[in-house]
């Protein structure tokens, strides 16, 4: 019989009604042993003290629900903004909580582990990408906590500060008063009410910089945060652009050829020789260049239709329109209107 | 009296007014026609209630618009003092008119006060005579008896549907006795009348809670027009009753009565569903399109309204997922068990609303925008059971509520789990506060909606503290101090004993037994002097505790015993309204008492001892608030954070504002007097912040006295006062006849001539210039010659 006796950490104190907390099993009790640890059981749910993982909730019909919707939340993770009407949104929402709900109480189980499956084998790429947005939110959130703290921590310190300063100020105030009027001999009352003036433009010239400081911190910010915790709700959440990859000057064309593929190499003796030829090959010479220039001619003007091109464009461009489309056609691109003929 | 404020002919229901009064009333007037919001403080016992509504309702009358009065008060009597008030008035008008006008005033408060039902209205209980009542007069009651079934209905709610809908109770002033008498005799229900009639009524009179409070305000003033007049009297308290109209505390027990009543919803839908599943069905459609159009049926049997939903939120249909009854009766049952596996943690936790939100999605699953939904949701679904035995739900409600405000507002709030009762405690006893930080959440709605708030209170200093705190800005801002034909009350500050050691209830020095015997001499001393009763305030019910048995060990209470009869408050109600019963007989008897109470208790709001019922108050100590609480810290932090209000700043405010009250219970008119001892060593440096009209009257040789030299100007003081004094003495200076105020017309009216000439002129009348002429008039008439007169 294995027994899981929490020896770690003091006894906490213990609400009544958990003293009689008896283990199915073995029937040991809480009384006997105030060490003991209930688990339940995930798949049946039965409280007993043994293995298994630790119970959240005293209800265990409700540890089950969260279980069972967990697993459906895993899976119906629709947002708003992918619906077209919020009615849409608030029907969907129904649907799936009639789903859960038919799970955890047993209606129709078949059926509703069928729908499951066949909405999560479905919408594969959907639910992949809803996992990433509400991963990325709690992130930002998360980042925003950080951040909001770490301003609260700043602003109290500078009140402490602040304070402080104030009553360092006032006691040097009173020393200062004290001093004038120990060692001069004017005007008692004038020099106690000049003192006291003194302290008070201090304090005034002090407060007017902590506020421009306050100010400052406010206003740094980005979204007008943290006045006073104050921050921008109902922010749209930004939809991050599509990548558009690396900028293209020529905006898609590409010299890939059409109608053939350059082999490295031509099975040709004359080639072959005068590969090997230094007399040819010291200037550099790449016989590759050469080759891709012979291939181009041979293939030039196939798929162009001077018939159709004729019909298509004004008469009296008609002789440039040819060469033109050749060369283009040379070129192996699709897009045969890319360039302005001038 | 009949006198006119630039155009407006007002009619005052007393042959003579305070210059105060009149200054106060040229204000209202000013910040009436300007349409904004004010904030005055009127000296207590100087008339502020009947001021104010012989102003307004002038103003209604005279005027086109006929704006509607909403006055708002704090307690019952109150509330009842108003309403007398207003009854007086306008009889006065009847009178002086000869004809009495269209008019209707009528007060509002729980159905506990106004219930007639013979069974019912014996319920002690507040909330169960509210269950019974809905269970006897709520809509679908009515239906099932017309279908024939038999249930048992409200006859004198029933009578009221006999009568025109807006004639139920003929015109004029109603007091809440008078509506009861009404009731009797018609045999209809007073609280449904007054609640059926508001929108007919030209003044309504009511307590705060019908504006604040989210839950009822909803259902009680959502009728009311833009362009009423909103009056909070007595509102120095305002910002706190703000605070705690959103702020719910949540305890195991009540946890364990939301999962009950949740079960018990659950099989009565099952039952419903069995026998009427149409009505689910159509609830279903109704909540597809959206709340406010399944709300349309709001009427005064339902259930709880929602808290402080935001307008547009109403609009909007309810979440999917909480549609289907089941559904959300599921989904209450989860929330409610997460709440109770957070009330497991055994140390304290202060969380705000949205880190506690993504905690709860993260073990439960459960949306935010659900949550904000919940107890509008609930509403509809008691609605759509026709439940009757509403009190069960009661937790279950509150539980709703929780969800939704929790779930409406990201910052103004606070969650504090707090696992024990005491430090010291070691049995857990949790609480979940959610507490609300922001005064301003509360009242928004009533300064938004409404044009002229009129915010007044006989201590409110300082002003500019409530705008700040409550957010919103003002047109007229003002303090009155009181006119006064001799020097009626005392104020003093006590800061050393006759040994002169300081005397505080500094906690570092509070137990110091010179301190404390020095208090105990102060008292002693007063004891003897001061003819009848005598209050004294401290700040707390412990350091009361304390003190009394230091007192008693120090044979102080036989010492006061010999002159005085000694009573206490208790934080028992009962006991506390016996204590007072026995001390005012005892003032009533020639022999006086002391009573000994707490300076945030009962006794120091809404009770007064007026003329011999309190002759002397005592101060012992600033009553500041528990600081150590975590509910006041985390507040403290927010308004530094928001409000740039330090906490010092606020807690001295507090502290202060606390005080003035207290001292503000021994005076409660112009022919009272009464010594206002502060007994603490740093009184003197809040001096500033008490109100301008007990300011005006410290003396500077008075606010740094020792017990002895305390004991004598009170001596002094007391002598003065024994003197004859007639009524005459104080005509044209304290107190104005017609003709004063003519004469005093006059004069304006001569200075705005010669300002006129001068250049620019300012049109209105205003407050601070009648006090200061009254002022003048107190210095120049030299009331010494009369006094002298007299004494030969």
């Amino acid at each position: 019989m294995s027994r899981l006796a929490q020896r770690s950490g003091p006894p906490a104190a213990r609400r009544e009604g958990e003293e009689d907390d008896v283990c199915p099993v073995c029937k040991s009790s809480r009384y006997l042993n105030p060490n003991m640890r209930f688990l339940v059981n995930p798949e049946c749910y039965h409280r007993i003290k043994n293995k298994f993982r630790k119970q959240t909730f005293e209800d265990i019909q409700v540890e089950r629900e969260v279980d069972i919707r967990r697993r459906v939340a895993e899976v119906f993770n629709r947002r708003e903004d992918d619906f077209n009407s919020l009615l849409d949104y608030n029907n969907y929402l129904n649907d799936v909580e009639d789903i859960t709900y038919n799970l955890i109480n047993k209606i129709d189980l078949d059926e509703s582990e069928r729908k499951l499956a066949s909405y999560a084998s479905r919408n594969q790429q959907t639910i992949s990408l809803n996992v990433q947005k509400s991963l990325q939110e709690s992130q930002n959130r998360e980042a925003r906590q950080v951040l909001e703290k770490e301003q609260a921590r700043i602003r109290r310190e500078a009140a402490r500060r602040e304070e402080q300063e104030e009553k360092r100020d006032r006691e040097e105030g009173r020393r200062d008063v004290i001093n004038m009027l120990a060692s001069s001999d004017g005007d008692a009352s004038r020099i106690a009410r000049e003192g006291q003036q003194a302290v008070l433009k201090r304090s005034k010239t002090r407060q007017a910089a902590i506020q421009k400081q306050q100010q400052a911190l406010s206003s740094d910010s980005s979204n007008g945060a943290p006045n006073g915790g104050f921050f921008i709700q109902g922010l749209k959440t930004k939809v991050e652009p599509v990548d558009e990859g690396p900028y293209d000057p020529f905006q898609g064309f590409s010299d890939k050829r059409k109608y053939f593929v350059q082999q490295n190499r031509y099975a040709w003796d004359r080639l072959d020789r005068l590969q090997k030829d230094t007399n040819w090959t010291a200037g550099g010479y790449d016989f590759r260049e050469f080759c891709s220039r012979t291939l181009c001619e041979a293939f030039s003007g196939l798929g162009v239709f001077i018939g159709e091109e004729v019909t298509r464009t004004d008469p009296a461009f008609v002789g440039s329109v040819a060469t033109v489309a050749a060369a283009e056609a040379g070129a192996g691109s699709k897009d045969i209107m890319m360039e302005d003929p001038f | 009296m009949k006198f006119n404020i630039e155009d407006l002919p007002v009619l005052f229901p007393y042959p003579r007014i305070y210059p105060e009064q009149y200054a106060y009333m040229c204000d209202l007037k000013r910040t009436l026609d300007a349409g904004g919001h004010c904030v005055l403080e009127m000296p207590s016992g100087t008339g502020k209630t009947v001021s104010l509504l012989s102003l307004i309702v002038a103003y209604q009358q005279y005027y086109p618009e006929h704006r509607k009065l909403i006055y708002c008060s704090r307690t019952m009597s109150e509330i009842e003092k108003a309403l007398a008030e207003l009854r007086g008035l306008m009889k006065y008008r009847a009178e002086q008119l000869g004809y009495e006008e269209d008019f209707r005033g009528l007060g509002l408060t729980s159905r506990k006060n106004l219930c007639l039902h013979p069974s019912v209205k014996r319920e002690k209980s507040g909330s169960v005579v509210d269950a019974r009542c809905r269970s006897l007069t709520a809509g679908f009651v009515k239906e099932k008896k017309e279908r024939g079934e038999d249930v048992d209905l409200c006859i004198y709610h029933e009578n009221l549907d006999l009568l025109e809908p807006h004639n139920l109770i003929p015109a004029g002033v109603w007091t809440l006795d008078g509506m009861l008498q009404y009731g009797e005799q018609q045999k209809q229900c007073p609280y449904f009348t007054a609640r059926r009639m508001m929108p007919f009524c030209n003044v309504i009179i009511y307590s705060y809670h019908y504006l604040l409070d989210p839950k009822i305000a909803e259902r009680v003033s959502k009728e009311l027009s833009k362009d009423c007049i909103v009056v909070f009297d007595e509102a120095h308290n305002i910002d706190n009753v703000c605070i705690e109209s959103l702020s719910i505390d949540l305890t195991e027990d009540a946890l364990r009565k939301a999962t009950n009543g949740a079960t018990k919803l659950d099989r009565k839908i099952m039952e419903m569903k069995s026998t009427d599943a149409a009505k689910l069905q159509n609830e279903y459609a109704k909540l597809v399109e959206g709340l406010r159009e399944a709300d349309e049926a709001r009427d005064d049997g339902a259930f709880m309204a929602n808290p402080a939903l935001p307008d547009d939120l109403l609009k909007e249909a309810v979440p999917g997922n909480i549609r289907r009854a089941e559904h959300f009766i599921a989904f209450l049952k989860r929330f409610v068990e997460y709440l109770k596996t957070r009330m497991k943690v055994l140390h304290v936790i202060s969380e705000t609303p949205p880190s506690f939100l993504q905690h709860l999605k993260e073990l439960t699953f459960i949306e935010k925008k659900p949550l904000r939904f919940c107890a509008e949701r609930l509403t509809s679904l008691v609605r759509t059971l026709e439940l009757s035995n509403i009190e069960d739900y009661q937790s279950l409600q509150e539980v709703a509520s929780f969800a939704t405000l929790v779930a409406t507002y990201d910052t103004g709030f606070l969650l504090i789990l707090e696992p024990y009762e005491s430090e010291s405690a070691t049995v857990s006893n949790p609480v979940l506060h959610l507490t609300c930080l922001d005064a301003a959440i509360a009242i928004k709605p009533v300064f938004d909606r409404f044009s002229s708030v009129i915010i007044t209170s006989g201590t409110i200093s300082p002003l500019e503290m409530y705008p700040k705190m409550l957010g919103f800005t003002t047109v007229v801002q003002e303090s009155y101090s009181m006119t006064l034909a001799r020097r009626s009350f005392l104020p003093m500050i006590v800061t050393r004993g006759s040994d002169q050691g300081d005397i505080s209830s500094g906690f570092q020095i509070r137990n110091d037994p010179g301190v404390v015997r020095n208090y105990g001499n102060l008292l002693t001393e007063f004891a003897k002097l001061t003819p009848d009763g005598i209050v004294v305030f401290f700040p707390s019910y412990l350091y009361m505790e304390s003190i009394i048995s230091y007192w008693q060990g120090m044979g102080i209470l036989d010492q006061v015993w010999k002159y005085k009869l000694i009573l206490v408050e208790t934080p028992d109600s009962q006991e506390t309204s016996l204590a007072l019963e026995t001390y005012r007989t005892a003032c009533s008897n020639g022999r006086g008492a002391v009573l000994l109470c707490v300076a945030r208790g009962k006794v120091s709001e809404g009770i007064d001892f007026d003329h011999h019922y309190g002759r002397t108050v005592i101060c012992i100590g600033v009553p500041f608030q528990y600081t150590e609480s975590r509910i006041l810290k985390a507040r403290l932090e927010f308004l530094r954070e928001t409000y740039r209000i330090k906490e010092n700043d606020f807690l001295s405010f507090d502290a202060m504002r606390h005080a003035a009250q207290c001292l503000g219970r021994v005076l409660r008119g112009k022919d009272d007097y009464g010594i206002m001892v502060l007994a603490d060593r740093r009184f003197q440096k809040k001096r500033g912040q008490l109100p301008k009209w007990i300011n005006q009257a410290l003396l500077d040789s008075d606010t740094n006295l020792s017990v002895d030299q305390a004991t004598a100007t009170a001596r002094k003081f007391l002598k003065t006062m024994s003197l004859p004094f007639p009524a005459r003495f104080q005509e044209g200076i304290s107190t104005w006849s017609a003709e004063d105020l003519a004469k005093h017309k006059a004069k304006l009216e001569e200075e705005k001539i010669r300002e006129l000439q001068h250049g620019s002129g300012d049109r209105h009348v205003h407050g601070q210039d009648v006090i200061r002429e009254a002022e003048g008039e107190f210095d120049e008439e030299g009331i010494d010659d009369a006094m002298m007169e007299l004494d030969a």
